[in-house]
């Protein structure tokens, strides 16, 4: 489904040049729950952006279910990313001024799906998510479990074939972030790619495979059993 | 999607009340004042618009041209309108009408009024579109004493009667008059205004002279047949007097009736293309100038924001929506707010709109039936979303998602520069406005306060009414009994009247073919004593020069004229006349007619009372005014009991002739405030997030010692640099601006420089006040708040 080659990614500033990513090659398949882990600063995020089509790498090639998307256009990336890709962040970044529902709905809104349609969609996914009778509530009337609940309600109500997610538990407490990773191996199960990055090693062990990183290069993948 | 955009919007103005409200309410105030001023703006573009002739309307105007200007007027020869009627084939129609106003006593019973009005001749009915409620055209003159009166004469004169056509009404108390019209009443933003017309034949047969070719004395109307070219008829009138009186220096020319309100601005003989399209066009230029410090609130408060608003854009940007869709999204934000305004302004309008119409003594109206107002309102609202949305919109929706979800710190620095200058483009509009208030102030008061030559306190000024001349002496010395009165005098014009004047007047040595244009004046002895004009060589005027006639009083600039040394004892005549005047008297020059220009010399000639037209008295300045009044008006219902009372002081005439003057200057005052309060409002929404965006800063310069001083002080310099920057460019263009508006008039005064560092101080300090209350505020926090919350 993925397969980078050669990838680069430099940052500049006045004075100096940082590589954050350097001549980076990973292949993920369909269907596959991959973990990336590494110190602060390897190109975990780096990574992570790139392949959710918000940033283009510098150097290298990167092909998304068959297509070479590294050098797409903005507005080509947007209409890649809003029908193929689900985000799941650290600090959920749920929209104060909508409800629960509102906020679920949006990639909805964003890929054209009729208002009728749109209804059902939250509703399925808000009832499979079990945060259903939250729905009229705004993001700050929730616990950081809930609201990372609805923030993967909103990565997945569109159906994404990838799901990306930049340290998912991160803000959460140990058993919130367990019944997180436990909805994440569900919709792998049912057959949607995750990309994770961590920086825990537990969460990892949900996963099929761990890339850790080193400045900016695969260092170690481990096969998990 | 548009509702998902309003109801962000929605929800993050409750959510920031106090962001919101200066964010409504600055474009409310704009959209107000705008509406204000486009409303006084369309009453003074649809002046005569009633007229459905108005393309083919014209008034008959003169140039008369003499030595050092060509003089611009309206009045004209009798017998000038049957006769192009007849000979010119372009000429549909005409009316002549009495010039000016005629006040007329009317008496029904026991009650008695008095009104203006007009002689007219039948055509004007033709003419000018004046919808009869009662009666018709074509009867309305029929009869020699008939009277065609408005709707609220009608009330005036019959209170609640109705069927007036056949009604009589007596006239000066002398003839009765029956009415034989009643017409709709006419528009306030009409040029011809009248309470009343009657038969022109009753004036032209009261006054002979009218039928001379020689004699300036009524307003011609004439009516252009359809497709005519008015300069066809142009060519045909220039020298049309010269056939009848071969030395006239009289030009005739056609004025169209699409320029009377607004265009009326005549030099050497031809239309400047100004007027009063000048006040139209510099409150236009104003009410957009308010509208877009209105918008730059905004935009500033809206970019120095963003930051709250980053995310939001990042995580719709990760869902998939595109620059466009998030343009889109802010300026329709902008527009929702905007329309939000607009419901505000309309309710600022409906509550200002009594006391602006006082202010520019119009009854304008809010018209929602008008969708031209409607339209309007709408244009203005969208514009005003439209600007204020620009920018930010542009500079929101390029924010990039992995920064702003990241949480790092946007790199503010283009759009801080963008809202620099915006705000000194704010404030230097503002200062501009407050200088250029203060010169016109100023220059109101420079001639309000001008040497007159006359002394026009507590002077009081009737209209002459039924027997007052013929008894003059008695009633004199009446009011002089009385102790509230110093002096009585009568005048065959008022003292402020310019015209009656000719250009006929030679004298030994005078430059063969020069002419030169002379006011003259007939006056009884008391006028110069009365109204304070100084003789300053020879005698004043005595009853006896009445009967000769032959005795002149001239002022200064005439004796100059004349020749070197004394003019007393020297000789005026009329060219091609043989009676002489000798000059028995010389006073002071004193300014009548126009209030800024030099004044034309003056001949005075000794009145018999019985054709005054005005009478002046000086009041008793030792007694109070009301005690005043009561004794003249007790004196004058014994004397003169026919007649109502009605009086007018001459420092009230002599305001009135400033009227457009204190209109631009009262605005302007108006205006400039306005302009400072929004400017400062949004100052102070962004001295509040700069405070907000230091905060952590602030902080830190505490717990290493800094004062609550020091810190303010900080955070209001970059503040104060920006207003010091506007100042520097607000000057020059004030000063250049203020020169040219100066230049317009002959008397002004010279522009000083305290006037721009009062101006520039003024904002300083304003602006100060405004940013130290948010500075202040943040310099007392507590620092261990501050860094902690970081």
């Amino acid at each position: 489904m993925i397969k980078i080659t050669d990838l680069e990614k430099f940052y500049r500033t006045e004075e100096v040049e940082t590589i954050a990513l350097n001549k980076l090659s990973i292949e993920v398949k369909k269907g596959e729950f991959v973990a990336i882990m590494g110190p602060s600063g390897c190109g975990k995020s780096t990574l992570l952006n790139i392949l959710g089509m918000l940033d283009d790498p510098d150097e290298g090639s990167y092909v998304f279910n068959g297509v070479e998307v590294a050098h797409f256009t903005e507005r080509k990336r947007a209409d890649l990313r809003k029908h193929n890709i689900g985000f799941v962040f650290q600090s959920f970044n749920l929209i104060d001024e909508l409800t629960v529902f509102e906020n679920v709905e949006l990639p909805l809104i964003y890929t054209g799906v009729p208002s009728a349609e749109r209804v059902k969609r939250v509703e399925e996914v808000l009832d499979k998510m079990q945060i259903m009778h939250r729905r009229n509530h705004y993001p700050q009337q929730l616990s950081g479990g809930q609201q990372q609940r609805v923030a993967i309600s909103r990565a997945v109500v569109n159906k994404p074939k990838l799901i990306l997610a930049d340290e998912p538990t991160g803000n959460l407490d140990s058993s919130n972030g367990n019944e997180v990773m436990e909805l994440l191996t569900d919709l792998n199960e049912q057959g949607t790619t995750i990309i994770m990055v961590t920086h825990s090693e537990h969460d990892a062990r949900y996963s099929h495979r761990i890339i850790r990183l080193l400045d900016g290069q695969t260092v170690v993948e481990n096969i998990m059993i | 999607m548009i509702k998902n955009f309003i109801k962000t919007a929605l929800r993050s103005l409750q959510k920031n009340k106090a962001y919101s409200s200066l964010n409504i309410f600055g474009p409310a105030i704009g959209i107000a004042i705008a509406s204000l001023i486009f409303l006084w703006v369309e009453d003074e573009v649809n002046y005569d618009a009633n007229n459905v002739k108005k393309d083919r309307l014209y008034i008959v105007r003169e140039n008369q041209k003499y030595d050092t200007y060509v003089f611009t007027h309206s009045s004209t020869p009798g017998p000038l309108g049957p006769e192009i009627k007849d000979q010119l084939p372009g000429i549909a129609n005409i009316c002549r009408t009495s010039e000016g106003e005629t006040s007329l006593l009317f008496a029904r019973g026991d009650r008695s009024f008095f009104a203006s009005g007009k002689y007219a001749e039948s055509s004007i009915f033709s003419l000018f579109t004046l919808p009869f409620v009662q009666g018709n055209a074509s009867s309305a003159f029929s009869q020699l004493h008939s009277i065609v009166i408005t709707e609220k004469t009608a009330e005036k004169f019959f209170g609640t009667e109705t069927n007036l056509i056949g009604k009589t009404i007596r006239v000066d108390n002398k003839q009765d008059y029956v009415v034989s019209g009643v017409l709709k009443d006419l528009p306030t933003n009409s040029s011809l205004q009248f309470e009343w017309l009657m038969p022109f034949k009753i004036y032209f047969d009261q006054n002979s002279y009218l039928k001379q070719w020689g004699a300036n004395s009524l307003s011609t109307y004439v009516e252009l047949k359809p497709g005519i070219n008015p300069e066809t008829v142009n060519k045909q009138l220039y020298s049309y007097v010269q056939k009848h009186e071969p030395k006239a220096i009289s030009h005739l020319f056609l004025f169209s009736m699409n320029d009377w309100r607004l265009y009326d601005s005549f030099k050497d003989g031809k239309k400047t293309g100004g007027g009063r399209i000048e006040y139209v066009n510099l409150f236009t230029i104003i009410a957009w100038i308010i509208l877009f410090i209105a918008c730059i609130n905004f935009m500033n408060l809206a970019t120095a924001r963003s930051e709250k608003r980053a995310r939001e854009v990042g995580v719709r940007k990760v869902l998939g929506a595109g620059k466009g869709s998030l343009i889109t999204q802010f300026i329709g934000e902008a527009i929702f707010m905007s329309l939000i305004a607009a419901v505000i302004a309309v309710l600022i309008v409906l509550i200002a709109l009594p006391s602006f119409n006082t202010m520019v003594q119009k009854q304008l109206v809010i018209g929602f039936a008008n969708p031209y107002h409607l339209l309007i309102l709408l244009a203005l609202t969208l514009f005003c979303g439209a600007i204020a949305g620009s920018y930010p919109s542009l500079y929101l929706s390029s924010f990039n998602p992995v920064s702003v979800l990241k949480g790092l710190k946007l790199k503010d620095s283009g759009a801080a520069i963008v809202r620099k200058g915006l705000v000194v483009l704010q404030f230097t509009a503002s200062i501009v406005l407050i200088i250029s208030t203060i010169i016109v102030y100023q220059q109101i008061q420079h001639v309000k306060s001008r040497q007159l030559g006359i002394n026009k306190d507590n002077v009081v000024g009737m209209d002459v009414q039924g027997t007052m001349g013929e008894n003059f002496n008695p009633i004199k010395q009446d009011l002089l009994n009385t102790g509230d009165v110093e002096n009585v005098a009568l005048a065959d014009h008022g003292i402020i009247y310019g015209g009656n004047n000719g250009d006929g007047m030679t004298w030994p040595g005078k430059t063969p073919g020069s002419k030169v244009l002379v006011s003259n004046r007939a006056v009884t002895p008391e006028f110069m004593a009365t109204l304070g004009l100084k003789i300053l060589e020879g005698r004043n005027l005595t009853v006896a020069d009445t009967v000769r006639s032959a005795h002149t009083v001239i002022t200064q600039s005439l004796e100059k004229l004349m020749g070197n040394g004394s003019a007393i004892g020297k000789v005026l005549r009329y060219e091609g006349d043989t009676s002489t005047y000798t000059v028995v008297g010389v006073v002071n020059d004193y300014v009548y007619g126009n209030m800024y220009g030099k004044p034309d010399p003056v001949m005075f000639f000794s009145l018999a009372p019985k054709y005054a037209q005005v009478m002046y008295m000086r009041l008793n300045n030792q007694k109070g005014v009301e005690q005043a009044l009561a004794g003249i008006q007790k004196v004058m219902k014994k004397d003169n009991p026919a007649y109502p009372f009605d009086y007018v002081f001459l420092d009230d005439q002599f305001n009135q002739m400033f009227q457009s003057e204190m209109l631009v200057s009262k605005l302007s005052r108006v205006f400039a405030s306005l302009a400072i309060i929004i400017s400062c409002m949004g100052l102070f929404g962004l001295a509040a997030y700069t405070a907000e965006r230091r905060t952590k800063e602030i902080g830190i310069r505490k717990v290493l010692g800094a004062s609550v001083a020091g810190v303010a002080g900080l955070l209001s310099k970059d503040f104060l640099i920006l207003v010091i920057i506007s100042s520097a460019i607000a000057f020059p263009v004030a000063y250049w601006k203020m020169s040219l508006w100066l230049k317009t008039y002959q008397y002004h005064i010279d522009i000083q420089w305290w006037v721009f560092i009062a101006a520039g101080l003024t904002a300083i300090i304003i602006a100060l006040v405004t940013i130290s209350f948010q500075a202040v505020k943040a310099a007392l926090a507590n620092p261990v708040k501050s860094l902690r919350s970081e």
